[in-house]
């Protein structure tokens, strides 16, 4: 991707990056009702059944859950020093915080899988070994939507891990020089990933702690 | 972006972070979710317009950005103009007889 030779189609390359970015916008309004249309399943779920749906997501480990969000909040406060001091024509430092970046993006999957690996062990898995007679049906709906929910988001956050770890090596590389689109674009999908975890977090792990 | 400016967002965020977790633990009701939600959305601003430059964009970029949670918003609440308001009781068409 020889990012900054000027498009035929293009007058300038503002112009050139501009239709990049818009572009990239227009793949995330996608995500947003992709995760959006699980989202709006959630709301319809939580006001159907109310209190036991609630009491579901008392199930889950609001520590985890918390310690979890500060990491992928912080990862993206590294992919923005990443771009920005890539931008300032830095190389060694953008490829130190998309490292920081990728390496927090792992610990996350890391917590993630200890978390689902807690559920499995407490019979909350659907499908594999949910406890029916224990959890009762509203609590396995909303397991349903806990699974694809946090199964989906974490998918999007490996993709977003291998992109990152690609242009740090193109970056270390010398491959990649500034004044092109990449870095911004990945960057905007490693923070949008970080969106739709700032509104499951309280979906998922605040419910029901209030009793 | 200034780096001054990334690592203030940072702090904002790991503030707001920590009055959610908080707010959720005291007995508010369903003013909970009111709260946590509302949280999420300043958190889910400050991402936008910082990190993802939202602020230094151009109209176009931000209408191109605003799309997406707008027909999300179509979505949710023509959704829940119908399920949100179904009840046992017949409609009135059907009372009549």
């Amino acid at each position: 991707m020889s990012d900054r030779a000027l498009g035929f189609q293009y007058g300038t390359l503002a112009q050139q990056r501009e239709t990049a970015t818009l572009g990239m916008w227009a793949f995330l309004a996608t995500e947003v009702l992709f995760f959006g249309a699980l989202i709006a399943a959630y709301l319809n779920y939580r006001i159907w059944f109310g209190q036991e749906f609630i009491a579901a997501a008392s199930l889950t480990k609001v520590v985890l859950g918390t310690a979890n969000t500060a990491v992928l909040l912080t990862s993206s406060a590294c992919m923005a020093m990443a771009v920005t001091t890539f931008d300032a024509g830095s190389k060694r430092a953008p490829v130190l915080w998309l490292s920081a970046t990728g390496l927090l993006g792992l610990v996350f999957i890391v917590i993630k899988a200890t978390e689902w690996w807690l559920e499995y062990q407490e019979h909350l898995v659907p499908a594999l070994n949910f406890d029916l007679a224990r959890h009762g049906g509203v609590a396995e709906i909303f397991f349903v939507f806990y699974f694809c929910a946090t199964g989906l988001h974490a998918l999007h956050l490996l993709i977003g891990i291998s992109l990152v770890t690609w242009l740090a090596v193109r970056i270390g590389s010398g491959r990649l020089q500034p004044g092109g689109s990449t870095t911004r674009l990945i960057g905007l999908y490693w923070h949008f990933v970080d969106i739709v975890w700032i509104f499951l977090f309280p979906l998922i792990y605040l419910a029901g702690r209030n009793a | 972006m200034s780096v001054a400016t990334i690592w203030r967002c940072w702090l904002a965020l790991m503030l707001l972070l920590a009055a959610t977790t908080a707010s959720a633990f005291a007995p508010l009701g369903s003013l909970n979710i009111v709260i946590s939600l509302g949280i999420a959305c300043a958190k889910a601003l400050i991402v936008l317009l910082f990190f993802m430059e939202l602020r230094a964009s151009r109209a176009l970029v931000r209408a191109f950005a605003a799309a997406g949670f707008f027909w999300l918003l179509i979505m949710i609440v023509l959704t829940g103009a119908d399920y949100w308001h179904r009840t046992d009781a017949k409609a009135p068409i059907d009372q009549i007889y």
